[in-house]
C-alpha cells in the first residue's frame, strides 16, 4: 500500500490532465445540478440592483476584461444586464481595456434584444477610452466630455438617458468587471475621491486582494470569479427575471468535480511525500 | 458554401486542440498555434491601440478639429521611441517624468485615503462592534491578523520573546491569506479550462446546449 502511494505520488502528470479534463467533461455532458447558494457578497449586489427603481439612475458597468478572462467576466456581465433590464433598470456601458469594446457592446445588445430595451433610451455603450484612473477620475466630474460620442460614433450629449447624467452622483452603482488592477482603481478613485458606490466583478485570481475592502465598506458586494457568476445566475433565475442560456452555472458542476480530483490529487501527492522521506530516513538508518 | 461563423468556430476549435496538445508533448502543431498566437496579437494589439487612442486623442483633435494643443503630448508620446536611438534615448526620461509625475499627483491624495487611512478606520475596535458579538469576534481576529503580519516584517529587533509568539501569529494569518489566494488561483485557472471545454462541447460539437 506504501509503494503504491510513493508511486502514485510520482505519478506522470499527464494522467493528472486526463483525470481533470474527464472530471471537467463528464459533469458538463451530464449535469450533476449541485445547490447553489449566494454568498452575501454576491446577494448585496443582486440586493442594489433589486433596489434601484425602474428609469432611475442607470447603472455604470465597465466592462474591463478582455478574451483571456471572459469565461468568468462575460457571464457576470450578462447576468447583471439580465436583472437590470428586466427591471427596467437602465445602464452605461465604458471599458478601460481596449479589447473588451466588442465584448462589451455584444452583451449588451444581447441582453438588450432579449428584453426589448432600446439603445439610447433605456441603455448606452459609450466604448472604450485610453488612460485607465484618469478616465475614471474624468467621469467624476463630466460622462458627456469623457466620453464625447459613444461607441458607434453618435454624440453622447444627443443620448436621451444621458441628457440626466452628468457624473456619478446620477449613478447608482458602479460595477468594473475585470481580471485586472482596474478594480482597485474604481474603488480608489470612483468610490474614495467622488463617493460612488462600487460593486466589483473580477476575477477568482483577483478575489482574495479585494476582501479587504469588503470589510471597510468601500465596496458594496462583489462577484468573485466564475462561481460569483454562477450565483448571480442562480439569484436572477430564482426571483424569475431570468431564464436565459446560465453559462457560468452549467460550468459550476465541472468545477466542483474538478476541484475534488486536484483535492484528492494534492492529498495523495502529501502522503507518498512523507510516505518516501520517511522510507528514505529508514534507509539511511540501516 | 460554409457560413463564415461555422469556418471560424471550426479554426478556432483545432487551435484550441492545437494549444491543448502541449499537455501531451511538445508538437509542431503547438508552435504552429503559439507562434500564430504571438503574431496575430502583435498585430491586433497595436491596430487596436492606434484606432483606439492615436485616432481619437491625436489624428482627429489635431487634423479636423485644428486643436493643435495635441500636438505636445504627442511629441511626448514620440519622444518614447528615442531609447531605439542611443545618442537621444536620453530624452525618454522626459515623458517618464510627466506620466510618473502626473499618475503620483492623481494617486497620492485618494490612494492613501482608500488603501491606509480606509483600512487603518476599517481594523479599529469602535463602541458599535461590541453591541454585536458576532462582529466584534471578526474585528478582533482581523485585529490580531494585523498587529501579528506587522510585526513579523518588523525586522529592527530579534524576533524573540512577545515579539516571536506575535509574528508566529502573524505568519499564520500570512499563510492563510496565501492559501486562499492559492486556492482562487486554481478557481481562476479552472474557470479557464471549463470555458474552452464549453466552447468545445457547446459552440463547436453541439453536445450541450
Amino acid at each position: 500500500m506504501n509503494d503504491l502511494l510513493i508511486k502514485l505520488a510520482k505519478i506522470d502528470r499527464r494522467y493528472i490532465f486526463l483525470f481533470v479534463a474527464i472530471a471537467v467533461i463528464i459533469p458538463l455532458l451530464f449535469p450533476l445540478n449541485f445547490p447553489t447558494r449566494a454568498t452575501p457578497h454576491t446577494k448585496a449586489v443582486f440586493d442594489i440592483i433589486d433596489q434601484i427603481p425602474p428609469d432611475n439612475n442607470p447603472i455604470l458597468i465597465s466592462f474591463d476584461y478582455g478574451p483571456s478572462t471572459m469565461p468568468e467576466c462575460h457571464p457576470m456581465a450578462y447576468a447583471i444586464l439580465r436583472h437590470a433590464f428586466s427591471r427596467k433598470v437602465r445602464a452605461i456601458g465604458v471599458t478601460l481595456a481596449s479589447d473588451a469594446a466588442g465584448l462589451g457592446e455584444e452583451a449588451m445588445r444581447n441582453v438588450a434584444r432579449e428584453y426589448g430595451r432600446e439603445y439610447g433610451r433605456d441603455y448606452a455603450f459609450l466604448g472604450f477610452k485610453p488612460g485607465g484612473s484618469a478616465v475614471i477620475l474624468s467621469i467624476g466630474e463630466d460622462i458627456k466630455k469623457t466620453f464625447p460620442q459613444d461607441f458607434y460614433g453618435k454624440p453622447t450629449a444627443e443620448i436621451p438617458m444621458l441628457t440626466e447624467v452628468k457624473n456619478y452622483n446620477q449613478i447608482s452603482l458602479v460595477i468594473p468587471l475585470t481580471g485586472s488592477a482596474t478594480a482597485t482603481a474604481w474603488i480608489i478613485y470612483a468610490g474614495t475621491r467622488y463617493h460612488a458606490r462600487v460593486a466589483d466583478g473580477v476575477t477568482a485570481v483577483m478575489a482574495a486582494e479585494l476582501y479587504p475592502y469588503l470589510q471597510t465598506k468601500q465596496l458594496s458586494g462583489l462577484l468573485a470569479g466564475l462561481k460569483g457568476a454562477s450565483e448571480y445566475e442562480h439569484l436572477v433565475k430564482e426571483a424569475g427575471y431570468s431564464e436565459g442560456a446560465r453559462r457560468a452555472s452549467r460550468g459550476m458542476d465541472a468545477l466542483s468535480t474538478m476541484h475534488l480530483v486536484i483535492i484528492a490529487f494534492i492529498i495523495l501527492g502529501n502522503i507518498g511525500f512523507f510516505l518516501s522521506r520517511r522510507s528514505a530516513k529508514k534507509g539511511e538508518r540501516t | 458554401m460554409i457560413p463564415m461563423d461555422t469556418l471560424w468556430t471550426w479554426i478556432a476549435a483545432l487551435l484550441t486542440l492545437a494549444i491543448f496538445s502541449f499537455l501531451y508533448k511538445d508538437n509542431p502543431f503547438y508552435k504552429f498555434a503559439e507562434h500564430l498566437f504571438v503574431g496575430i496579437s502583435a498585430g491586433y494589439w497595436v491596430m487596436l491601440d492606434y484606432y483606439n487612442s492615436v485616432v481619437p486623442n491625436l489624428i482627429v483633435p489635431v487634423f479636423k478639429d485644428h486643436n493643435f494643443w495635441f500636438i505636445i503630448p504627442g511629441l511626448l508620446g514620440i519622444l518614447f521611441f528615442t531609447r531605439f536611438i542611443p545618442k537621444l534615448g536620453f530624452l525618454i526620461l522626459l515623458p517618464i517624468s510627466f506620466y510618473i509625475g502626473g499618475y503620483a499627483g492623481l494617486y497620492i491624495g485618494p490612494g492613501l485615503q482608500a488603501r491606509l487611512l480606509k483600512q487603518l478606520q476599517g481594523s479599529m475596535l469602535s463602541p458599535a462592534d461590541f453591541a454585536d458579538p458576532g462582529m466584534l469576534i471578526n474585528k478582533v481576529i482581523v485585529l490580531i491578523g494585523i498587529l501579528g503580519s506587522m510585526l513579523y516584517f518588523y525586522f529592527s529587533k530579534e524576533h524573540k520573546g512577545v515579539l516571536k509568539v506575535a509574528s508566529n501569529i502573524g505568519i499564520w494569518f500570512i499563510m492563510v491569506g496565501f492559501g486562499a489566494a492559492f486556492g482562487y488561483t486554481v478557481m481562476a485557472r479552472a474557470s479557464l479550462l471549463i470555458g474552452r471545454i464549453q466552447f468545445l462541447l457547446m459552440d463547436w460539437l453541439h453536445l450541450i446546449r
